[in-house]
């Protein structure tokens, strides 16, 4: 296994270069900019995805706000913003094919961008370590 | 929960498992799109051990009451259905395939949710003797429209043909069928788990595609077959899920129904709808349906169909809406979706 990233039960990656949150996102800060898209565990979870509903450029967002949506056959799931901001930039590739989610969640597959409007938030946000627990829990359940 | 009995070999073929009917399955290998192209164009391979199959035995008179379709006009080594068991009020009890292996002994292909159900049923009202195969064999559907290129043979098999105890791919196996639930051409293949294993890793050097129950069931969804426990039940009779499982030249429990229904009409009909392409909102099943916001019906089986690259879906609507071509929509978390209604198939 490399350095930086961590396999959880086998199948489930996550990145050491990067925050997380409880409802699986995550989001990955570069100065006051900020990329999100959602975990391995996430897309694993809604299995194959079909659809995504981009947010607006523009849009300001608060911590966990609903931003997005992620359509798999199996649900449709909420996508929340990890960090306060404005949306500075989505993923339109996704438009034609959401299914990069599934196959490269961490690269191809991001959502969103937000400019940072409050950097302390990412205080709120869990380090890999935490999420991994995180998804030991969900597991557990 | 039960496991498939093929679940090691899948592991290795890196399947993502998922529950259905109380089965762990293969719910996809890859991604469900790719495994739903390769059976409308190529050809792929389907783990569907979670599948009841009962072998009947005892006087064909009993089981023709059960069964809504007539099996007296039914040849030896072919099988007959889709047909159902129904209630005496016509509704679904299950949907099945029935195999005749001579006038005095069956196979019936039951939904998974229903084996332990139709058993109690069948031996509730009749003498018919029940054994349960589905812990004795696996199923394997293999599917696709070029699936004897791939298979490098087409068996001697006409259309829902089958035979017992036979050879494929240098394999013995217990069935072998030319049957399936794609609409494409294919096989179906019961065989002993050991030997199944085998005959997985057979069809992947062949090139077939492992494909898991995401894909069957957006594939089964273009073709407009129904889903027990999605699109029909025990409230549901044949007529309103349009769907020609009896044969009203003998009697079956649930007949009287019937004849009522369609002397009467139903007020509900299942109709497909197809929503615009590229449009990738799914309406989700018990959404209702709208014409100019007035509610008509409701959603029970949806998908996105990478074949059409469209949302497809069905459900049930007021008969007197039914009219292929007229505009409905779905409202999906505040977004209305526009689509329209249309007939089965969804695709030729």
């Amino acid at each position: 296994m490399s350095d930086d990233k961590i396999v959880v039960d086998g199948k489930y990656i996550v990145l050491k270069d990067r925050y997380y949150t409880d409802t699986d996102e995550w989001v990955k800060i570069d100065g006051e900019m900020a990329t999100v898209g959602i975990t391995d565990y996430a897309q694993k979870k809604l299995r194959d995805i079909v659809g995504v509903e981009l947010p607006e450029v523009g849009r300001e967002v608060k911590m966990g706000d609903p931003v997005a949506v992620v359509e798999s056959v199996k649900a449709a799931a909420d996508i929340y913003s990890p960090v306060s901001g404005t949306i500075t930039e989505v993923n339109e590739d996704l438009s034609s094919s959401p299914e990069l989610i599934n196959k490269d969640p961490y690269g191809k597959g991001w959502i969103f961008k937000v400019k940072i409007s409050n950097p302390e938030e990412k205080d709120k946000l869990l380090n890999a370590d935490k999420y991994v627990e995180k998804i030991k829990e969900k597991e557990a359940k | 929960m039960f496991k498939s009995p093929l679940s090691s070999v899948e592991e290795k073929l890196n399947a993502n498992f998922g529950e259905f009917a109380g089965w762990e399955m293969p719910m996809s290998y890859t991604s469900y799109m790719d495994e739903h192209m390769a059976v409308r164009s190529e050809a792929a391979f389907f783990d569907i051990s979670h599948m009841g199959r009962l072998r009947i035995k005892g006087s064909i008179e009993e089981l023709n009451k059960l069964i809504a379709k007539d099996l007296k006009s039914s040849q030896a080594g072919f099988m007959i259905g889709p047909t159902a068991f129904l209630n005496d009020k016509g509704g679904f009890i299950d949907d099945v395939m029935v195999y005749k292996i001579s006038d005095n002994d069956w196979l019936i292909v039951t939904n998974a949710i229903n084996r332990e159900k139709d058993m109690k049923w069948i031996t509730s009202n009749s003498s018919l003797e029940v054994q349960d195969l589905t812990f004795d064999y696996v199923m394997i559907a293999i599917q696709g429209r070029r699936v004897w290129d791939y298979l490098k043979q087409k068996p001697d098999l006409k259309p829902l043909q089958f035979v017992l105890n036979t050879s494929f791919l240098g394999e013995e196996v217990f069935l072998l069928s030319r049957s399936g639930w794609t609409g494409e051409d294919g096989l179906e293949v019961w065989a002993k788990p050991e030997i199944g294993e085998r005959i997985v890793t057979k069809l992947v050097n062949l090139g077939l595609k492992p494909a898991g129950l995401i894909c069957r069931d957006s594939i089964r969804q273009e073709m407009g077959f129904v889903l027990y426990g999605e699109d029909i039940d025990e409230k549901i009779n044949p007529i309103e899920a349009r769907y020609w499982v009896f044969s009203l030249n003998k009697d079956f429990i649930g007949k009287e129904a019937i004849i009522e229904a369609l002397k009467n009409g139903v007020n509900k009909i299942r109709v497909g709808f197809k929503f615009t392409k590229g449009d990738r909102t799914l309406p989700r099943s018990s959404m209702p349906v709208m014409i100019l916001d007035k509610p008509i019906g409701y959603i029970t089986s949806s998908t996105f169909s990478p074949y059409l690259n469209r949302v497809i879906a069905m459900g049930y609507i007021e008969t007197k809406y039914a009219y292929f071509g007229y505009s409905v929509e779905v409202n999906v978390r505040g977004k209305k979706v526009e689509g329209k209604i249309q007939d089965f198939p969804f695709i030729k």
